[in-house]
């Protein structure tokens, strides 16, 4: 039926691909606990700068859970100067197991700890 | 003798390389506008595992149905039809994951789920473009006088009967309808409809559908003469193609979430204001298949 070397490496490429694809979503879907969005933000101090506007504060965003979240909405409070001030980010989808770059900004070098809090997201 | 055969096959995998390309080229021409299309991406991570396995086991039966209506390979057993539809699946896959990898939408920082969920939806249309496309790998005939008939359709010579026309006409809806479905603007259209807005809309949707098959005198219309049968009638044929449009976009609207939690109004207005893109589909593939023997034997 097959003709040449090229046909069974096509039907054995498909069969690889479907039979991964399939399989991975089967699995995950039977391990799935439907676990609600567990955003998890790491704040990259090492990796801040500045700019002539401020200070800008890299972050990494990840989901822990099994759900996306959409519309994540981050507050960082720090202070700068003396004076407490808060960045608010807004990340459009975050979904589960994958990271989300982003930045906060500040109108300078935070003094001490950064925090962050979750103002809130929608579910899909 | 011997140099003979390890000519024929070098040629044969020329053929099979030109087969590989074509079924490239025809899984983009389909696939390229959702590849595009930020809902898409979205969506790979909003639907369930479990659904976007319901898909993709949709999608193979309908590749399964493109691959056997347009199948110019008349003697084909059924082993072989799964074979070829079980490629054209794969090289889908292939071609969606090269694709999002250059467009970058799947990359190292990606997690595994929503590349594979990515991948996975992607591929869809695309293998509707691939079996469009018309892959033979398997063809026990494959020589050159085969491939001038690569063109043809299941319509070759004596038409298509009423259901095969209808199953054209879904295949065709849905393919066309694809497009629109995971967008935000049927959900819109149909939720702020006004109920009246919604009655004017099914009949003008009959109209232009009917007017496109039997009136507009396309290549691939036909005439108004009845046939036998009762769906061999002007008016019943464009009613069933429109309730088959229903189901395609209620099966659509469906599988890209928008019937979850929504009120039986919202899900009615959506499916009927889809259901104008989707029957539009409906119409040009029963154009494509033609009319029947009298068409046929005329062109």
């Amino acid at each position: 039926m097959r003709q040449n070397w090229l046909e069974w490496v096509v039907l054995g490429v498909s069969l690889a691909a479907i039979a991964g694809l399939v399989g991975f979503l089967v699995v995950d879907g039977l391990t799935d606990a439907g676990r609600p969005p567990k955003p998890v933000i790491t704040l990259q101090t090492d990796a801040a700068y500045g700019v002539s506007e401020g200070w800008i504060l890299p972050a990494m965003a990840t989901n822990e859970g099994d759900e996306a979240a959409e519309a994540l909405a981050l507050r960082a409070t720090a202070t700068v100067d003396g004076v407490e001030e808060e960045s608010e980010v807004t990340i459009d989808y975050l979904p589960a197991g994958t990271d989300v770059e982003f930045s906060f900004g500040f109108s300078g070098r935070p003094e001490g700890a950064v925090t962050v809090s979750i103002v809130g997201f929608r579910l899909p | 003798m011997v140099s003979e055969a390890a000519e024929s096959r070098s040629e044969s995998v020329a053929t099979t390389v030109r087969d590989l390309v074509r079924a490239t080229g025809g899984g983009l021409l389909v696939g390229l506008p959702l590849l595009f299309t930020l809902e898409m991406w979205a969506h790979s991570f909003l639907l369930p595992s479990w659904k976007i396995v319901v898909l993709i086991g949709v999608a193979f039966v309908v590749v399964v149905g493109y691959t056997a209506v347009s199948g110019f390979r008349r003697e084909r057993s059924w082993i072989e039809l799964l074979i070829d539809s079980v490629e054209t699946m794969g090289i889908a896959a292939v071609v969606a994951t090269v694709a999002l990898l250059l467009l970058g939408r799947v990359g190292l920082e990606t997690g595994l789920r929503d590349a594979v969920g990515k991948i996975a939806l992607e591929m869809i249309p695309v293998a509707f473009g691939v079996s469009l496309a018309g892959t033979q790998f398997a063809s026990p005939d494959d020589d050159p006088e085969d491939a001038a008939d690569q063109g043809s359709t299941v319509a070759d010579g004596n038409g298509a009967g009423p259901f095969a026309r209808l199953f054209i006409a879904a295949g065709a809806a849905l393919l066309f309808a694809l497009n629109i479905a995971p967008t935000e603007e049927p959900m819109l259209l149909g939720v702020e409809a006004a109920w009246w807005l919604l009655l004017l809309v099914i009949p003008a949707t009959l109209a232009v559908t009917f007017a496109v098959v039997f009136y507009a005198d396309f290549r691939g219309g036909r005439s108004l003469e009845s046939g036998d049968g009762p769906l061999d009638r002007p008016l019943t044929e464009t009613l069933a193609a429109y309730a088959v449009s229903l189901l395609v976009s209620l099966l659509l609207l469906w599988s890209f979430g928008r019937t979850d939690g929504a009120s039986w109004s919202a899900i009615v207005g959506q499916t009927i204001m889809l259901a104008v893109v989707a029957s539009f589909g409906a119409a040009a593939g029963r154009l494509l298949i033609g009319g029947g023997g009298q068409q046929q034997e005329a062109s």
